[in-house]
């Protein structure tokens, strides 16, 4: 399933995803495949994004 | 052509003696930060993957090359055809790898990388096809070890197009 949140809260923050990538150290593709639900990240990952993105688990991950 | 076991023994020392120089210069490489192969958690786990299927190639490959000699007679050394197997290997491994766009460490150009490969192609395929002009890949009917450089030339060389394709694949999907 998409993650439509993560995409819209990155975009609020006017970044793309190879700068999400470089913030959290992961791959440009690491972040798209999330974005797509391709791959569901860790605990260590998602909490990387959140602080990254200013937003807590649940606003990001939970469904 | 038999060769003295002095000569082979020479050989064996040689090819261990390049081998420690070769592991010495990317252990300073990897001490100097020149290289270094940190991959993120998903390519950790599709590399995992690409490891587990390269492995089960060379199993396979290993058993058909065995299976091969023993109904067909000898058509290959016994080298040239570990090297036939761990080709096949390293082609499945690349190419899961490049795929599950987990081939590039986080810190490795796409471009540097296909340079590379291209320069390692070349250079391999041409002394491979001058052993090929020379005679020396094929002796009484038998692939020899002299074809160690055309397939490594082959592999880089395939491993490359996968890459290339792949790139323009990522490239076109990231411009939509």
């Amino acid at each position: 399933m998409k993650n439509l949140r993560l995409k819209s809260a990155r975009a609020a923050l006017d970044m793309n995803q190879q700068q999400l990538a470089d913030a959290v150290g992961v791959s440009r593709q690491t972040i798209n495949a999330i974005e797509k639900g391709d791959y569901n990240p860790t605990i260590k990952l998602c909490i990387a994004i959140c602080k990254t993105l200013d937003k807590t688990l649940d606003e990001l991950f939970w469904e | 052509m038999e060769h003295s076991l002095g000569y082979n023994l020479g050989m064996l020392v040689g090819v261990l003696a390049g081998a420690l120089v070769g592991v010495g210069i990317i252990a300073l490489l990897f001490k100097l930060k020149v290289m270094d192969l940190t991959f993120d958690e998903r390519q950790e786990r599709a590399r995992g993957q690409a490891y587990k299927y390269g492995f089960w190639t060379l199993l396979t490959c290993l058993l058909l090359y065995g299976f091969s000699d023993m109904v067909l007679g000898r058509w290959c050394d016994v080298l040239a055809g570990a090297m036939l197997c761990v080709a096949a290997a390293l082609i499945v491994f690349g190419s899961v790898c490049i795929v599950k766009d987990a081939y590039l460490s986080l810190k490795e150009k796409p471009r540097t990388v296909m340079t590379l490969l291209a320069v390692v192609s070349v250079l391999n395929l041409a002394i491979g096809a001058m052993n090929w002009k020379n005679g020396r890949v094929f002796r009484d009917g038998i692939l020899t070890y002299s074809a160690a450089n055309g397939i490594c030339g082959a592999i880089t060389l395939t491993i490359l197009v996968v890459y290339v394709v792949n790139y323009l694949l990522d490239k076109q999907e990231a411009g939509e």
